[in-house]
């Protein structure tokens, strides 16, 4: 680490072969060299990725991006990194007192930008913008909302389910719901007769909605596309259509209205396959299942008012994004990785703070270098933070 | 020590302050996207900011402004390598030769008052109560 005197006590410079900078911090540019091409890999990808995803999803409404947490946390490194600076200029003054102090506020301070950081994953993951996750179109939509859907009634069943006296094999959840069913039928007790009604309140709900979703033998959903139950459907949405425009040629003949574009026939109270095919005719392709959608969710959300439903029922809103899993991927690519650096930073932070009062003069090229490692975190940050929580390229 | 004693002493306080005020702007400038229409500026302007809050981080907190010429040798061809990949996929995943159909952009679907501004009026979520 130390360059002086080349021990013949000759006035000429001491001879010292390769970069006038300590090994270690030559070493530490070089390893930042390879990070800048890492994180360029990354953030580059990403810029082009959505330069040729026209509709990437950048409304915070539909990706829970929370800007003010983005800005609060480059605040956060900004002044950890000052401090760090600080740090490092007080170990030169020989004042190892105060550089540790200023190493804790780092150290604080990156605890604060794990946590925000955690605060902004949990509402990734509550509202299930992960990646393989998000539907990407109606279609997807409805069978996403749908398995969840089955999925929570099948957890009630399963919770809800009591083994018969003597009996020992456990029964596949199908066969526990109707045997769940005939329970209610034979009259329970009070307390068991809420519980179960709740249950077949949800059950029926289920049914009458999904007409057109089944569940396959390994227990994925998809689109039903049986012919009598699309037949079905689509007879009753022809009723249904002939039924409006009915009511609206009589407004016609009556001259009280002026011949327009009608207006979707009333979709309450038909089931999802029969609304499902209804749409298309009215919205065109594309939006043709948020209605429907939307009055699913309403319907779920009458369900979950049932406390007994509540405990059960977990599904999301299932908010077809384009691009929505790429954005998913990429977003936790690269704040994941950040992450990770932030925390190998905290590890040499605490080599640092766990001198204590023995904290010398032998820890200054330590301290520069993890500030440059910080540094450097920090610097991926500045450019995270507008291209993940600010910019709209399209 | 001689790269100690040779030490410099840049503005630190100034450059935290500068680095602060460059953030808030930042901010500004995502708050005050609703009363400017267009989405070029916004881009062009964080971006911008950012390239001066790394410049100051790498000039005076990394301290490559009192380096020597080392720098250039290390960092030029990291920097050459690093815009390679970008470069590369450019062609092939930026630029289309068709038109790309995008079957449904939420924001033309809330601007219609479809699904989202129906969602948002009856309080978003099955799980959460918000979206």
């Amino acid at each position: 680490m130390s360059h002086s005197g080349n021990g013949h006590g000759s006035s000429a410079p001491p001879l010292k072969m390769g970069l006038a900078i300590p090994n270690s911090k030559l070493c530490m540019w070089l390893f930042l060299g390879t990070e800048i091409m890492f994180f360029t890999a990354f953030i580059g990808s990403y810029i082009v990725l959505r330069i040729g995803s026209p509709g990437w999803p950048s409304d915070p409404k539909d990706t829970h991006i929370l800007v003010l947490a983005g800005g609060i946390n480059t605040f956060v490194l900004i002044l950890s990194s000052y401090l760090v600076v600080l740090s490092h200029e007080a170990m030169i003054g020989k004042d190892y007192r105060k550089a540790w102090k200023f190493m804790a506020g780092t150290m604080a301070l990156a605890f604060v930008f794990l946590g925000i950081k955690s605060v902004e994953y949990y509402g990734k993951f509550d509202h299930d913008i992960v990646p393989g996750h998000i539907a990407e179109n109606d279609e997807q939509a409805l069978t996403k909302l749908a398995r969840e859907c089955t999925h929570s009634r099948d957890a009630m069943a399963e919770a809800l389910y009591v083994l018969p006296e003597g009996q020992t094999k456990v029964p596949e959840v199908i066969q526990k719901i109707a045997d769940l069913l005939a329970e209610l039928d034979a009259s329970p007790d009070a307390d068991r007769r809420i519980q179960l009604e709740a249950f077949k309140a949800m059950h029926d709900r289920l049914s009458s909605s999904f007409v057109l979703v089944r569940t396959n033998a390994d227990g994925t959903t998809s689109l039903n596309s049986d012919p009598a139950a699309i037949k079905s459907a689509r007879d009753a949405y022809d009723a249904a259509v002939k039924q409006h425009e009915a009511v609206a040629a009589k407004g016609v003949v009556a001259g009280t209205e002026a011949p327009a574009a009608p207006a979707p026939p009333d979709i309450v109270g038909l089931s999802i396959a029969v609304r499902r095919e209804l749409l298309p005719l009215h919205t065109g392709i594309g939006h043709e299942l948020n209605p429907l959608i939307t009055g699913l969710l309403a319907e779920m959300r009458d369900s979950k008012s049932n406390p007994q439903i509540a405990r059960y029922f977990h599904a999301h809103d299932p908010h077809p994004m384009v691009y929505g899993n790429v954005f998913a991927s990429t977003y936790f690519l690269m704040t994941g990785f950040h992450a990770i650096h932030v925390v190998i930073g905290m590890i040499l932070f605490g080599l640092v703070l766990a001198q204590g009062r023995n904290l010398n003069a032998d820890w200054i090229d330590f301290v520069e270098n993890s500030g440059l490692y910080w540094h450097f975190v920090d610097l991926v940050w500045i450019f995270l933070f507008p291209l993940l929580y600010i910019v709209e390229f399209s | 020590m001689e790269n100690h004693e040779e030490h410099h002493h840049p503005p630190y306080k100034f450059i935290f302050l500068i680095l602060i005020i460059c953030t808030a702007l930042s901010w500004l400038a995502d708050e005050s996207k609703q009363m400017f229409p267009g989405k070029g500026w916004l881009a062009v302007t964080v971006l911008a900011i950012a390239a001066m809050k790394a410049s100051c981080v790498m000039l005076y907190f990394m301290h490559l402004k009192f380096e020597r010429h080392w720098k250039y040798v290390l960092l030029g061809p990291t920097f050459i390598l690093a815009i390679g990949l970008p470069l590369a996929l450019f062609p092939d995943v930026a630029v289309h030769y068709y038109d790309v159909d995008v079957p449904q952009n939420p924001a033309e679907n809330r601007e219609a008052g479809n699904y989202h501004g129906e969602a948002a009026s009856e309080g978003h979520s099955v799980t959460s109560g918000h979206r």
